[in-house]
């Protein structure tokens, strides 16, 4: 009921504009059910939730700019959404709830001798990596989430475009959050960094390459484990008048290091891409990735944060098929809905170092089942790109989207300098994103 | 082909003759400062004695593969050892094993109901008291009744919002007569890392008596040996408390920090304040418990605290060995041996006997972040033993007990072990 005032509400406030400011506000929840069979309670569960409820503001004023989207998993998804495989921030076979406050920043924009350039300060996403998997074509999280992401610190990132080639540099607090309403630990900013540079080749290309010095994200004092992590990503998306396109492919890794000396190396290899014609969607997805196995709590989907010391249990190896199918959206207004079926198969085994990590102990099979059922709902322009603000947003006369399309720069905005990508303004808002496509 | 054999008898009639002039005696107590003098003029360093760690005799194995083993506490003829967490099922067990033969034999178990890892385990002096740790939520400990040592009775579980986090360790001892448990709580959800200090005169009704937060950010062991408690802060390095036998006023319901040392790397796990059979009380031997991967791999040094004064001990001398990271200690005092588990690097026997923190220069190492020179105890040839290693299959052992003669090994993929000692 609470999603629905918020959807509503959110509604209302949509897309207000003039000629010398924008507020654009969104919402999107997905209720679903899940059957995870078998997962760590080494039997099938079935459970139900409102995921990904959230509401997203951007606001434009000359060059000033804001981002914000709250996120309601905290009451939603307290104990954690089955996702079997995945892991972080204290949850392992559930993804954990996100910070209430998932991003709130403040930035200037603009355009110099042909470079658009852009500041960002608040909360949020460190320039890393791949977009968020809120923004991508499935319901689940990858298993990867915590290696190709950095997010919910707070940030400051500079970054400039010219021609194709985007850079862009940012610092932050290293802890991750110890649950939704937990505050950052402010006295941290600055203890870690990370950089990205895109570059732009063909229309609808995008390649990427990251790194990241992380300070002790598993504990907020900074006496454990640092994390170097790095990230290549390559991502196609391009929309016709009859169907929409995108993939990605992505590389990982996170090294964890104790006094500069690598004690743990996880990687990841993603593949995932989208069709969308009249209106329906077909996605899959492909992945490998080492997942650290640790010390679990009573609770078989907790472990313990801060953990009891820096032991784990070995290194577990996950290769996950998923596909998804979705119906062609329901609207009304400013309101969507559109259904969908996931199907993941999984499979799990012993890594390197192996440690004693067993699946059949741990799960009672090697392979395993999930299956989820929901609609996403979504009322206004829901974020379209996720973990890049300003002039790291690509531009879409590259033939990939709108002008400004991404995830916090909506298309269309008036006075909304572009840099040198300019270009003309599209009102009313453009069509949801490639693989939300509405054709 | 005479001439090589002549000439190959005459190097090894040297290199023998050298050696033995070279080797310790092995009635000294120091073979660390065994006379060895650098020649002057060339500027090579005295190579460093070789040694040849014997390997630990195995008696017997008592073999749990049900439940993680954890830790080990043997008294007379009975070995009683934890469980840890989840393998075939929860680790809410305790295996008491008759270890009067060689093999050990299960003769009964505890089961603690509600965790899901009884983690460490402790008997008081006079034998009449079992006390065990529990983890994770709804941390405790667990005192049982030990009248009849291989049939314990359940006298209570000792649980309080202070102790709820998880108790990693409960050691137990006597201050001026009365016995105290001394509990490292887990951080969590109820607050960072604490001390908790339990009154145990009445095992049945146990009263807690102080707390303090302390560690960065676990206080995972204590050592209570004379009215002094070094406590185990993690990063934190490890403290001396007078509870009763520092002289400072300090007691087990007020204690008084006398000194801190911050051991090199950190991760200060576990401590043993050594008393040598000359009654000298110079060294404690401080555990650095570094990342591992449970089964497989392990990391941390023994470090070696001059405690000579309370209020600044300082390390001087460290023992290190590739591939593996130490645990807990036991040390055979009359002969002055140090055992430790070692993980996957099994057990390791080390002479302490003597002067640990004066060594020639090949024996020592500079670490120039910290610049702190210290002895390698390694370099020194003081490993005496290593058992558990020449076996064919993985051991990750976490606690070990010697007792009159034999070396006791909880290893948590196997179980518990019965070894011969180094000497």
């Amino acid at each position: 009921m609470r999603i629905w005032h918020l959807v509503t509400v959110a509604g209302l406030g949509l897309a207000r504009d003039s000629s010398a400011q924008t507020v654009s506000v969104a919402a999107q929840a997905i209720p679903l059910v899940t059957r995870a069979d078998p997962t760590a309670t080494r039997t099938a569960l079935n459970e139900g939730y409102v995921s990904q409820p959230v509401v997203m503001a951007h606001a434009a004023w000359s060059v000033l700019r804001g981002v914000g989207m709250y996120n309601f998993e905290g009451y939603t998804l307290r104990r954690g959404e089955l996702s079997t495989g995945g892991f972080g921030e204290g949850f392992v076979d559930r993804r954990h709830p996100h910070a209430y406050v998932h991003e709130l920043l403040g930035g200037v924009e603009g355009t110099k001798f042909g470079v658009l350039a852009s500041a960002f300060v608040g909360r949020g996403f460190a320039p890393f990596g791949s977009d968020d998997p809120m923004v991508r074509p499935f319901e689940k999280y990858p298993i990867n989430h915590h290696y190709s992401q950095i997010l919910e610190r707070v940030v400051a990132i500079g970054a400039v475009q010219r021609g194709p080639v985007i850079a862009e540099v940012g610092t932050f607090n290293g802890d991750e959050p110890l649950g939704p309403g937990t505050a950052p630990n402010y006295g941290r900013f600055g203890d870690s960094w990370s950089s990205r540079i895109t570059v732009l080749p063909l229309a609808g290309v995008e390649l990427s390459g990251s790194i990241a010095r992380v300070r002790s994200p598993e504990q907020r004092t900074a006496t454990g484990l640092d994390q170097h992590k790095s990230s290549l990503v390559g991502r196609y998306a391009l929309q016709t008048p009859v169907s929409a396109r995108y993939a990605l492919v992505e590389w990982a890794r996170t090294n964890e290091l104790d006094r500069g000396e690598t004690i743990t190396s996880l990687s990841s290899v993603l593949a995932e891409g989208a069709y969308c014609r009249a209106g329906i969607i077909v996605a899959a997805r492909a992945e490998r990735t080492e997942r650290p196995e640790e010390e679990r709590l009573d609770d078989p989907f907790r472990t313990p944060r801060p953990s009891l010391d820096l032991s784990n249990l070995g290194i577990s190896r996950w290769t996950a098929f998923t596909l998804s199918l979705s119906s062609p959206a329901a609207r009304a207004g400013v309101f969507s809905a559109r259904p969908f079926i996931e199907v993941a198969r999984l499979h799990a085994a012993a890594g390197n170092p192996p440690g004693i990590f067993n699946p059949e102990l741990r799960y009672g099979a090697n392979w395993m089942w999930m299956m989820s059922v929901g609609a996403r709902l979504v009322a206004g322009m829901p974020h379209l790109r996720m973990g890049r603000y300003g002039a790291a947003l690509p531009t879409a006369d590259l033939g990939t989207h709108s002008a400004h399309d991404g995830s916090h720069n909506m298309p269309g905005m008036p006075d909304m300098p572009s840099g040198a990508h300019d270009m003309p303004p599209v009102a009313p808002p453009a069509p949801p994103p490639s693989f939300q496509c509405s054709l | 082909m005479q001439s090589l054999t002549r000439t190959l008898a005459f190097a090894g009639a040297l290199a023998l003759t050298t050696l033995a002039g070279c080797r310790n005696d092995a009635s000294s107590p120091d073979p660390g400062s065994s006379g060895v003098t650098s020649c002057s003029g060339i500027g090579i360093d005295p190579q460093p004695p070789k040694t040849s760690p014997v390997t630990l005799p195995v008696l017997g194995v008592g073999l749990d593969t049900v439940r993680y083993t954890a830790e080990i506490a043997v008294r007379g003829n009975l070995a009683y050892t934890t469980t840890w967490n989840v393998r075939r099922v929860q680790g809410n067990k305790v295996n008491i094993w008759d270890v009067s033969g060689g093999c050990p034999v299960v003769v009964d178990s505890l089961i603690v109901n509600g965790v899901i890892t009884t983690g460490d385990i402790a008997i008081s002096d006079d034998g009449k008291t079992l006390v065990v740790a529990t983890e994770t939520s709804n941390g405790s400990i667990v005192t049982y009744d030990l009248t009849d040592p291989r049939h314990p009775q359940l006298l209570t579980r000792f649980i309080t919002p202070e102790t709820s986090n998880g108790v990693h360790t409960a050691e137990i001892g006597r201050v001026n007569g009365k016995l105290y448990g001394f509990l490292s709580i887990d951080p969590g959800g109820t607050g960072p890392a604490h001390l908790v200090i339990v009154d145990l005169s009445q095992p049945a009704a146990p009263k807690q008596v102080f707390v303090k937060q302390v560690g960065s950010p676990y206080v995972h062991d204590t050592y209570q040996r004379d009215g002094l408690l070094f406590v185990a802060l993690w990063n934190d390095g490890m403290d001396i408390w007078d509870i009763g036998g520092g002289g400072k006023g300090g007691t087990p319901e007020s204690p008084v920090v006398l000194g801190n040392v911050k051991t090199l790397g950190g991760e200060v796990h576990n401590v043993w304040w050594y008393h040598d059979a000359s009654g000298a009380k110079k060294y404690a031997f401080v555990g650095e418990e570094g990342p591992g991967s449970i089964g497989s791999t392990s990391r941390g040094d023994i470090h070696v605290v001059d405690v000579s004064d309370l209020t600044k001990p300082r390390e001087v001398a460290f023992f290190h060995t590739d591939g593996a990271g130490t645990h807990n200690f036991s040390v055979d005092e009359a002969k002055g041996v140090l055992y430790a588990a070692y993980y996957n690097g099994g057990v390791r026997a080390i002479d302490v006997r003597g002067d640990l923190g004066t060594c020639p220069p090949s024996q020592q190492f500079f670490d120039g972040p910290s610049g702190l020179t210290r002895c390698d105890l390694r370099a020194m040839g003081r490993e005496l033993g290593v058992g558990l290693k020449e076996l064919n299959r993985t051991v990750y052992v976490w606690g070990v007990q010697y007792l009159n003669g034999s070396l006791y090994a909880s290893d948590m993929m196997n179980g518990i072990w019965k070894l011969g000692p180094a000497k």
